[in-house]
């Protein structure tokens, strides 16, 4: 069996910010193994992009344990999760959120100079990272002059350029149509079945769904159902 | 809660190893070249708010540039007039002459006593008569300052530059008058004519002759030229039945030697007094040491209403790309480098705001650098011990202090917006529409 990426064991999260507490996560145990495209599934509320952020380290469980690659992650300091999302993990969001005074190029690479990779290794593997997903022409653009899909596709170049052991996207196909969505699909399985890219999608878009290798099923916080 | 395995600890340095692949130097911290190319940019980002933020910052420290020169020209203006109006920066003077002015507190110089002076700080030196006397010509009467002197010791008064109608004092045994313009004019006199003065001899009986006019001086004060009469010193002296000066006014070329000439003096002539400027010009003193304290006051004022503005405009540009600093966070930028940013831009924004006020303040005293034609309220000004031709000071050091007051003040205001940006968590940020 493949070495697993992300081990969740009764993971809670509970927001307590009003009079009565809601639980967005109930006690989910949650297992994903190197090489497997997850998507989390499930209607809106059901807390699968809270699982999905959880699993990131953007936000942090009330009750459990989350262990990515071998890092227990519940309890770290915010600059160790930086470190973790740094180092380890890809995101790719649904308002792709890339840098608007940056071009592609720039902000693919802005990642690697975080990481303090030189300037010749970055420009070649942000280069290498762009021509990959076929566009190698978008480099010198800002976001501004690019479509949605551009925008996502570069995205999701500035995720992986850092081969992160994870790639989580939250709903990435939800600003696309349906072209540019199985376009994107396509990039995303050709980097999971290519480079052995762990992948977790949250999404309550079927198509995504037909993509992906293992589905879990959400509902009110709790795993429902989960399978191939 | 279980844990399947411990956290990488504590330390944020320690993790990182664990996390990390890439190499040591450098990790995690956003590169200063980013920083800046990042910040540089998002200037032009806004481009109309940063337009405004930049023109406030500009016109502020151009403003305050401005009024330091104004205000070091003020400084300067009024210790030169009143070190050029026979004070000097050390006069000699006997005890109780400034209480009550007359040949009776006269005394005799010592031989060599300018021995004592080191000619490497002292511009030059005169030895005067000074009394008070009553002018009358056909028509008028005033009262004046008759000063006796040695037009040659003179180099280090006004008299030596003033602009003379008729002819100058040709020496110390000169028995004909220098008046000023105003006095000529009151006692509608001209130079070839003669004046009537009467005053105190050394005896205490009064002493009364008639001088001719050899010339009528222009001095920057109306002032000066309806106070002060001159003659040839041994002239006066031969009126008064004295040898006798009042005093000896040196003239540095070197101020900040004044105390050690004051000693030296003070070394030669024991039973005297030894003064400075500021002693003997309290007025003009007082109001040089309070241009030096104004320049921080209004600085403050004028920075400290502009910090606000600052403030304001950094949290609101802090704010509106509150998500685009989530996103940084949620990247893996540390919360010590979102700081860096935001204090980068904002240091940027400052520093280029400054840059430009230096240069308008510059180009502005450029056009005034020749001075400020103030005629009209010469009066007013002379009360201030100020000349009617105002002319603007710059000091390198002011404009250093104001830039870099700027840019601590600046730095200071970029904390709170940046502290904001961080207390933000990544997630909360990302999800803000």
């Amino acid at each position: 069996m493949a070495e697993e990426v992300v081990t969740c064991r009764r993971v809670s999260r509970t927001y307590a910010e009003e009079a009565v507490p809601v639980h967005a996560l109930c006690r989910v145990d949650f297992e994903l193994a190197a090489g497997e495209w997850v998507s989390l599934a499930g209607p809106s509320g059901s807390g699968k992009s809270t699982l999905l952020h959880v699993i990131g380290g953007l936000d942090q469980p009330t009750e459990g344990s989350i262990v990515v690659d071998g890092v227990e992650i519940t309890g770290l300091a915010a600059a160790d999760l930086s470190d973790l999302r740094l180092h380890k993990i890809g995101f790719v969001f649904q308002a792709y959120n890339l840098i608007p005074v940056l071009s592609a190029l720039e902000n693919v690479e802005f990642i690697l100079q975080l990481q303090g990779v030189g300037r010749a290794e970055r420009r070649q593997r942000s280069l290498e990272t762009l021509d990959s997903l076929g566009i190698p022409e978008l480099a010198d653009r800002r976001p501004g002059e690019m479509s949605g899909g551009q925008q996502q596709r570069v995205a999701i170049a500035r995720a992986i350029v850092t081969n992160p052991v994870l790639l989580l996207a939250d709903e990435p196909s939800a600003n696309l149509d349906t072209a540019t969505t199985e376009e994107l699909l396509d990039v995303l399985r050709n980097l999971n079945r290519s480079r052995g890219v762990t992948i977790v999608t949250a999404t309550h878009d079927p198509m995504v769904m037909g993509y992906t290798s293992r589905q879990v099923n959400l509902r009110d916080g709790r795993v429902v159902t989960t399978g191939s | 809660m279980t844990r399947e395995t411990g956290p990488p600890g504590g330390d944020p340095e320690n993790s990182r190893s664990e996390f990390s692949n890439a190499p040591a130097r450098g990790r995690n911290r956003i590169p200063v070249r980013l920083l800046l190319q990042f910040s540089w940019r998002n200037l032009w980002r806004h481009r109309r708010r940063n337009g405004i933020l930049l023109s406030a910052i500009a016109v502020a420290v151009a403003g305050v540039l401005l009024l330091n020169t104004l205000l070091r020209g003020m400084q300067y203006d009024m210790m030169n007039t009143a070190i050029d109006n026979l004070t000097g920066h050390v006069k000699v003077l006997a005890p109780g002459y400034l209480d009550d002015p007359g040949i009776e507190r006269g005394f005799d110089t010592p031989p060599d006593w300018q021995q004592v002076l080191d000619p490497d700080a002292v511009e030059g030196w005169a030895a005067r008569i000074r009394v008070p006397a009553v002018i009358m010509s056909e028509r008028e009467t005033r009262g004046i300052q008759l000063v006796g002197i040695d037009p040659e010791q003179e180099s280090i008064s006004f008299l030596h530059t003033a602009a003379i109608e008729g002819e100058r004092l040709t020496g110390r045994g000169d028995r004909r008058l220098v008046i000023g313009q105003r006095l000529a004019d009151d006692l509608a006199t001209l130079p070839g004519r003669r004046l009537v003065l009467v005053t105190q001899g050394a005896d205490g009986r009064t002493r009364e002759a008639g001088f001719r006019i050899a010339g009528i001086y222009r001095a920057e004060m109306s002032l000066v030229e309806s106070a002060f009469v001159f003659t040839g010193r041994d002239a006066l002296q031969d009126l008064l039945g004295t040898g006798d000066v009042t005093e000896i006014s040196v003239r540095l070329a070197d101020a900040p030697r004044e105390a050690e000439t004051m000693a030296a003096l003070a070394t030669a002539f024991e039973d005297l007094d030894v003064l400075s400027w500021r002693q003997l010009e309290p007025q003009a003193a007082t109001m040089v040491a309070f241009a030096d304290t104004s320049i921080y006051i209004y600085f403050l004022i004028v920075m400290g209403a502009l910090v606000f503005g600052l403030v304001n405009t950094l949290v609101t540009a802090v704010m509106e790309r509150i998500r685009e600093l989530g996103m940084l966070r949620a990247l893996g930028m540390r919360p010590r480098s979102v700081v860096a940013q935001v204090v980068t831009e904002s240091s940027l924004i400052m520093a280029t705001g400054v840059a430009i006020g230096i240069a308008v303040a510059g180009g502005v005293f450029s056009l005034v650098a020749d001075g400020i034609d103030l005629t009209a309220f010469d009066d007013s000004l002379a009360s201030f011990g100020m000349r009617p031709i105002f002319v603007p000071v710059v000091e390198a050091t002011d404009v250093v202090l104001v830039a870099v007051m700027s840019l601590a003040l600046g730095l200071v205001a970029s904390f709170y917006p940046a502290r904001r940006a961080v207390k933000i968590k990544p997630l909360e940020a990302l999800q803000r529409r």
